[in-house]
């Protein structure tokens, strides 16, 4: 099993590589570089979602699937189970990490809150991408209140 | 408070460098650590170096052992899980992570030869 520490540094220089040109691109280029980190995030999760499934015909439903995303994803990817989810039983879920392994060096507490968004990108775009090859469109945002915790919510999109 | 402590560390930066090289010169076999720790009447300095170059000080009273293993710690676990992992710490710069400042201040509260009455 490869060294956690390489996909976390691997990631830490994905985000500044996209943010090394212009530091402040405004706006709309920062909306460029987050969309490019989602759109990654999506590839990854696709593949993920296409090799990691141990049992086929496991999923009968939505929750089955959500369930597998807060437990067996989070576990391969982040090598913890996200520690709640909740939901609405009307598509809409709310998965919250409070240990998030991207965020834990970064601070305890309200310094960089600013800066979180740009390390969770890469990660809606997992589950989102995840949630596509086993038959989900989705739409995921992440939202965080204080580091190291932060929460993703997932809406399911009906067809 | 940043401007106070810049003379300093430049005055600390050169010494310890003068003194790194003039132990390597001295010595009379092949060294294993090098320069350790200098004491005076009044206090202890203690010195810990990693292979990439970055230097972990402590002052500390007279009574105070060998302390390596804590600088070591300091290093390992606190600089290299919480600033070089940190992606808004950039390398080289002065460390502005709140973390870090806290955590290392708990770390050598807790330590056996620290005594809150020096504060």
């Amino acid at each position: 099993m490869a060294d956690t520490v390489l996909f976390e540094f691997l990631h830490t220089e994905m985000v500044a590589e996209l943010w090394a040109p212009d530091p402040d691109p405004g706006p709309g280029g920062q909306k460029t570089s987050l969309t490019v980190l989602e759109s990654m995030g999506f590839r990854v999760g696709q593949t993920l979602g296409e090799r990691l499934p141990q049992e086929t015909l496991g999923f009968r439903e939505e929750l089955d699937v959500l369930r597998f995303l807060c437990k067996d994803l989070w576990v391969a990817v982040f090598h913890k189970q996200m520690d709640s989810l909740r939901t609405n039983h009307q598509g809409t879920y709310v998965l919250q990490d409070n240990s998030f392994r991207l965020l834990i060096p970064m601070a305890s507490g309200l310094q960089y809150v600013e800066e979180a968004p740009k390390f969770l990108a890469f990660t809606c775009g997992l589950l989102c991408g995840t949630l596509h090859t086993l038959g989900f469109q989705s739409l995921v945002t992440a939202f965080v209140t204080a580091l190291p915790a932060c929460k993703f919510q997932v809406v399911i999109q009906k067809p | 408070m940043e401007c106070v402590y810049t003379t300093e560390f430049k005055l600390m930066y050169g010494m310890l460098f003068s003194i790194r090289s003039f132990v390597s010169k001295m010595s009379p076999l092949d060294m294993k650590d090098g320069f350790l720790a200098f004491q005076t009447s009044r206090y202890k300095l203690h010195y810990y170096e990693t292979p990439t170059g970055i230097k972990v000080v402590m002052n500390t009273d007279l009574g105070v052992g060998p302390i390596r293993d804590v600088l070591h710690h300091i290093y390992s676990a606190l600089y290299v899980e919480l600033v070089v992992k940190n992606p808004l710490c950039p390398l080289g710069q002065t460390v502005q992570s709140e973390l870090f400042r806290s955590r290392l201040d708990s770390y050598v509260r807790s330590l056996s030869f620290f005594s809150a009455r020096a504060g």
